[in-house]
């Protein structure tokens, strides 16, 4: 029973994977930043079910904590990077590509 | 069992769905659904007040920063031109082997779930108890994080005054 539980968590973490991998809009890509950390907590979480203890709980806290700070810090880069790219895709801001 | 179909279905076609729209805001709420889903999972494996937290925090506050910023920087649908599709080959060929790899697991079907006493409940009590004694440094330290992630967000994203 746990097995589907990880396995679940490994197919969104591979969708959000495909998505960082793929998409050309940042704010695409930062959506799916968050659905690899989602798939990561699901998995913490089924672990600490079926282990018995709330150590897994207490991490996927930490790291929705941490998700929230860098998902602020992420979007003041990319309101910063619009500022001079003018777009919010990728291919736009390639400034530094030699 | 029937509920984890359930879910898995919701959170897989959701999670499919901010990956491949193509408008912007459909994502977003393409993504707040899979949130919420998961939250919904969360209970369903006894973890109450993650649940909660993660309806407060990452529905609430994270996708209405999304949004704010999709609706102040005006983003349109991405434009057609893809001449990248060995990458998107490359991709998924690899999203697959990462779940392939975990495919014996599957087979073996281990782990049954544990038996539930008050002290792992997943509620309020139950996790306070233990972000406040055993990981207490972890809670204070986060707290200094998210003071350091709103300031250097400030500061990132103030208006540049030219002199």
């Amino acid at each position: 029973m746990l097995s589907y539980w990880i396995m679940l968590s490994a197919v969104l973490f591979g969708i959000g994977a495909v998505g960082v991998i793929i998409r050309r809009n940042v704010l695409v890509v930062l959506m799916c930043i968050e659905l690899m950390l989602n798939g990561t907590n699901l998995a913490l979480v089924s672990f600490s079910r079926f282990q018995g203890n709330l150590q897994g709980q207490v991490m996927a806290f930490f790291v929705i904590v941490v998700a929230a700070a860098e998902a602020a810090v992420g979007l003041a880069i990319i309101i910063s990077l619009f500022r001079t790219a003018k777009s919010v895709e990728s291919s736009d801001a390639g400034d530094l590509k030699g | 069992m029937i509920i984890f179909w359930i879910l898995a279905v919701l959170l897989v076609s959701s999670a499919a769905a901010v990956v491949v729209m193509r408008s912007t805001l459909n994502s977003a709420l393409a993504l707040t659904f899979n949130l919420l889903v998961m939250a919904a999972a969360f209970a369903g494996l006894h973890a109450h007040f993650l649940a909660v937290v993660q309806v407060i925090i990452y529905a609430g506050a994270i996708m209405v920063l999304i949004l704010f910023a999709v609706m102040l920087l005006n983003v349109k649908a991405e434009r057609h031109k893809r001449h990248e599709n060995y990458l998107l080959v490359l991709a998924m060929v690899l999203a697959v082997c990462f779940c392939g790899a975990l495919a014996p697991l599957v087979r073996a079907g281990f782990g049954q779930p544990a038996p539930e006493t008050a002290a792992v409940s997943g509620s309020l009590a139950a996790v306070a108890k233990l972000l406040f004694s055993d990981y207490v440094l972890l809670s204070q330290v986060s707290g200094l994080l998210i003071i350091a992630a709103l300031a250097g967000a400030v500061m990132l994203a103030r208006e540049r005054r030219k002199e």
